[in-house]
């Protein structure tokens, strides 16, 4: 695998505190280069005008919430292979089939540990290198 | 630290509570002026566009006063038919339900469960205010003590890993007395450092105050959210016509499941999120 500090992740939540919870997660894994957006409409601005690899998005957000980024990722041919791994408090079955349908790359429900982070960034990765 | 938001149990905001008191008086004297002669509520001081639908209704239900049974009828008759019946349906609808309220004094009610609503709201935004407060000060002390720990465990596996060689006879003399000088100020920083580290785990702590404040706040919301229940679900239940069954709208944005008992289309951990995905193949 590649160095992970080399991965550029952008973080996205509406609330401060999980952002910088997310990104004290990341970092302990080893992923230090990460940056944040607030909403869907912020994150969208930043992925169109920087280089990412890897979007972690919070669902429920002010002005583009988490599953409209997603499709809007899904849908720019010069996004759309960016993984997308949601976050949310979110739990409803439907929503993790909308979710799912929409081309998350994983679903992660809150309140999450740092195991069940690392798990999913892992298998992600996984089904990168493959394809 | 920031001042936590001081609550004024007679009144949340003189604003809003100098609109809810106008509203209240605006209602009552108007109320009683109609009660002997309908259609003199010009006295109110409505808007104009409000007095004009409220005379359409009047008029409409001057014909249809004797035929109020057929209210089933005509609500059926609002989906597919004319805007023009729309309005005065709707309008009807409006009139019977002040009607109502008037004559079982649920005016008077609703305007008291009104004005719990700023208080609720004020008393949520100092949850909001209390629980990101301490989120960022358990969050400051840990950015500041992790580099110490850091440090520590460098500086002690760098000695130990000297003093292996020592026991493996691969050190000099030189280097033993070098080794002994950076042992020795490594165990004098030690104590100094460890306090540092402890000083921010009070911290963090220390931080968690917040929990009975909010606690007793969130007790406070609850009780007044109760009385707004039971207040609402009274005036709804005399107030609306029995085949009116409303259904609560449910949406994609639900936040947490608060309560998941008895509920199916909920998920309780990660294990189901992962097993559901996999049954659908992704």
């Amino acid at each position: 695998m590649t160095d992970p500090s080399k991965i550029k992740f952008l973080v996205v939540d509406d609330f401060s505190t999980m952002r910088r919870i997310v990104r004290n997660l990341l970092k302990e894994l080893g992923y230090t280069n990460a940056e944040e957006a607030e909403d869907g409409a912020v994150a969208l601005q930043k992925l169109q005008a920087g280089t990412y690899d890897f979007v972690i998005s919070d669902w429920n957000m002010p002005n583009m919430d988490g599953l409209q980024l997603l499709q809007a990722v899904r849908a720019d041919p010069a996004l759309k292979h960016l993984p997308v791994l949601m976050i949310t408090a979110e739990a409803k079955k439907e929503n993790i089939i909308a979710a799912a349908q929409s081309g998350a790359s994983g679903y992660i429900v809150k309140p999450f540990t740092a195991g069940t982070l690392n798990d999913k960034l892992v298998k992600i990765f996984e089904k990168l290198g493959q394809a | 630290m920031a001042k936590p938001i001081k609550f004024d149990e007679s009144c949340d905001n003189e604003d809003l509570q100098s609109l809810f008191d106008s509203i209240a008086a605006g209602s009552e004297v108007p109320l009683q002026a109609a009660k002997e002669t309908p259609p003199a509520v010009d006295a109110s001081g409505d808007s104009d566009d409000l007095q004009a639908l409220f005379d359409s209704v009047s008029a409409q239900v001057g014909e249809s006063d004797t035929a109020s049974q057929e209210q089933p009828v005509k609500h059926a008759q609002v989906e597919g038919s004319e805007p023009g019946s729309v309005f005065s349906s709707l309008g009807q609808m409006t009139r019977e339900l002040h009607d109502t309220l008037r004559e079982l004094g649920h005016d008077k009610i609703l305007g008291d469960a009104a004005r719990t609503i700023p208080d609720a709201r004020q008393r949520l935004s100092y949850i909001i205010q209390m629980t990101e407060q301490a989120a960022s000060r358990a969050l400051n002390a840990i950015d500041i003590a992790k580099p110490i720990q850091e440090e520590m465990q460098a500086r002690s596996e760098a000695l130990g890993a000297r003093w292996g060689k020592v026991f493996a006879n691969q050190l000099s003399a030189d280097e033993f007395k070098l080794l002994a000088t950076d042992t020795h100020a490594f165990l004098n920083a030690v104590p100094q450092q460890a306090e540092a580290t402890n000083a921010q785990l009070t911290e963090i702590m220390m931080a968690q105050d917040f929990q009975d404040l909010t606690g007793q706040v969130v007790k406070k919301v609850i009780e007044l959210v109760e009385n707004l229940e039971t207040q609402l679900l009274r005036v709804l239940i005399e107030a609306k016509p029995p085949e009116l069954h409303v259904e609560a709208p449910e949406g994609m944005l639900n936040g947490p499941v608060i309560n998941a008992d008895g509920r199916s289309d909920v998920v309780t951990s990660q294990s189901q999120v992962d097993d559901l995905l996999e049954s659908l193949g992704f």
